[in-house]
């Protein structure tokens, strides 16, 4: 294979192929916009700043939550998953099987269609799509059903797509091992298959119940926590992907630790998906106590795929920086190219994760679980993740193969790299009010938390900090997108062409793995202080509340 | 055959094993969680299958005569 880097070899695919990327890239784009604007609305119908009948916001709390965190992340991932697939092609870059990836994207679009007028003409059935609350509209919650099975089809159509893409390549090679990136997409196209099918499992006997076909299901909740587990540990995967494949591209470094651990680590993300899938099930009354104690003890080995990914990224950076000279504990962060709004992106996005880790660890113990699931402190948290990593990678990953695929030079890109700075502003304002409210119980899901001035006065002096953070966090996306629009349209400025940023911090592997590189073993270490100091924080607030533990169903 | 088909098939390995325990064991009896991982389980398998298959096929070579 030619030594092409990503970018590079996204401009020789056909045009077929290109536009299948270009309509997967601008769908993600369409329904993260419209995902945000309900995003903002909810908090500001929330916050008391904008009015709207209770049934009209919990439809927007509904959109909001369908379009970013089933469509937008899907549209994304897939539009990424087929860009991978393809540039490890021999030769031209190409989509294997690419009638199944069409049919794919078609069916991903008939089911956002489907889930968009199911939750605007029927109940809000918020994204989790509970049975309990279809009441007399159930045709209307069939379309809504539909729309997720649709979904789920179209997912697996495309990762086999991707899949064979892989394959093909393996069958050019005579069989020859996968480089780390061609491993690593195998195994997100499988995780990918297997949400799909989890997500059949959970929606389809819910639409054929709405359609007539069947009995109200019984166990939707189980299904929704399986398929929940899922929806955590897949963006996330296709996260760490991501920082691998664009690091390697914006600085030319390669994993130091050899291409055979590299894939042992993407494998481990695989090996801990089902057993470290209990905690979910904590508020299930039936739960056995030895598999509530032994969920508890899974529940530690859930970061520890994403921290091995994140040691091997940062400590083969460190190391190829030092080689280059680098001195002093973080000089070599400087040597980074910063300049990229990519980087900036990846950037933020790490340093979101490790505050969203933190304080997600506090919320799947077993002890807290049942006190903090229905409180605001979920979603002040899962910001971090869904909108603060996975998200802000995603951008990152289509700023930097946009210019490719479209043929446009980037719009603004100076704009761009400012914005996961301000969007990280924006979201540590909403965490943390958010997560202050929450640990003094301001409940989740309840648009009016004012309960006729009889709310702790603390809710009170939070929701005006919760919604300027949700509004800066909204217009730095909205902005993103509107640049990333442009792009497309080929509104950005043609330049002479720059000096590729690839390659400045290779050097020799030998020479780099004589280098010490202490920084992410560090990090690790103020990320287990990080999560201790949190959780004993949030067990004395709690001990100090005048509360009783009784919750409902889980996040 | 390479790492790559070792590495999936021990996955499918163990969530098969783990769909096991899910199934027969009565004190982790969860078949919801059994019938979503099997599933799985069956997935990464015929992944593994395939890649093997591809591997130990001896690469085509284009005969000019």
């Amino acid at each position: 294979m030619t030594n092409l880097s990503i970018s590079q070899r996204l401009r020789t695919l056909s045009t077929g192929d290109r536009m299948l990327l270009k309509a997967l890239v601008s769908c993600g784009l369409l329904t993260l916009a419209l995902g945000v604007i309900f995003g903002l609305v909810t908090a500001l119908i929330r916050t008391s700043y904008l009015g709207a009948e209770a049934e009209t916001g919990y439809r927007v709390m509904t959109g909001h939550g369908v379009t970013i965190f089933f469509y937008w992340l899907y549209f994304a991932q897939m539009a990424l998953l087929m860009a991978l697939s393809a540039t490890q092609t021999q030769g031209r870059a190409r989509i294997g099987l690419s009638p199944a990836a069409w049919s794919g994207l078609v069916l991903m679009l008939l089911g956002f269609a489907a889930s968009t007028a199911g939750t605007w003409m029927g109940s809000p059935l918020l994204y989790d799509g509970s049975p309990d609350l279809v009441g007399e509209n159930t045709w209307q919650a069939g379309l809504f059903y539909t729309g997720y099975v649709l979904l789920a089809s179209g997912l697996f159509l495309l990762a086999v797509s991707a899949i064979a893409t892989v394959i093909a390549v393996k069958t050019g090679s005579g069989g020859r091992a996968w480089s780390t990136i061609g491993f690593a997409v195998t195994a997100w196209a499988g995780l990918v298959m297997v949400s799909s099918l989890a997500t059949l499992n959970t929606f389809l006997p819910a639409a054929a119940w709405t359609f007539g076909w069947g009995h109200e299901p019984t166990n939707h909740s189980t299904g929704w926590h399986l398929l929940f587990h899922n929806l955590h540990y897949l963006p996330l995967m296709g996260t760490v992907i991501i920082w691998y494949a664009l690091i390697q591209d914006l600085t030319g470094v390669g994993s130091i630790f050899g291409q055979r651990f590299s894939k042992g680590i993407f494998t481990l993300y695989l090996v801990f998906v089902p057993p470290t899938s209990l905690y979910h099930m904590f508020l299930e009354p039936d739960l056995s106590p030895i598999l509530r104690g032994l969920g508890s003890l899974l529940s530690l080995f859930i970061s520890v795929p994403t921290i091995a990914v994140f040691l091997v990224i940062v400590s083969s950076l460190e190391a190829q920086a030092r080689t280059r000279g680098a001195r002093g504990l973080f000089g070599w962060l400087w040597m980074l190219p910063w300049r990229e709004p990519a980087m900036a992106a990846i950037g933020m996005a790490a340093v979101n994760l490790a505050l969203g880790g933190i304080f997600a660890f506090v919320l799947i113990q077993e002890q807290l679980a049942s006190l903090l699931s229905d409180t605001f402190f979920v979603p002040a948290t899962f910001h971090f993740l869904t909108i603060g990593t996975v998200t802000l990678t995603l951008l990152a990953a289509f700023t930097w193969s946009m210019p490719a695929l479209f043929d446009r030079p980037l719009w603004a890109p100076r704009l761009l790299r400012l914005l996961p700075y301000t969007l990280t502003v924006g979201l540590v304002m909403f965490g943390a009010a958010g997560m202050s409210a929450g640990l003094n119980g301001m409940p989740r899901r309840v648009l009016d938390v004012s309960y006729d001035g009889t709310a702790p006065q603390l809710w009170t002096a939070m929701s005006p900090v919760i919604s300027l953070g949700a509004v800066i966090m909204a217009l730095s996306l909205l902005l993103h997108v509107a640049l990333l629009v442009g792009t497309a349209l080929g509104s950005g400025r043609r330049q002479a062409p720059a000096t590729p940023s690839s390659m400045i911090l290779a050097t020799t592997e030998g020479a780099a793995i004589r280098q010490t590189a202490w920084t992410a073993p560090l990090c690790v270490l103020v990320l287990v202080i990080g999560m201790y100091a949190a959780t004993i924080l949030a067990f004395a607030l709690l001990r100090a509340l005048p509360l009783a533990g009784a919750a409902g169903a889980a996040h | 055959m390479t790492e790559d088909s070792v590495f999936i098939g021990l996955v499918s390995v163990i969530w098969i094993a783990l769909v096991a325990l899910y199934a027969f064991v009565p004190m982790f009896a969860m078949p919801g969680s059994a019938i979503v991982w099997g599933s799985g389980g069956a997935v990464f398998l015929a992944l593994a299958v395939v890649i093997a298959i591809v591997e130990r096929r001896p690469k085509k070579t284009h005969d000019p005569g």
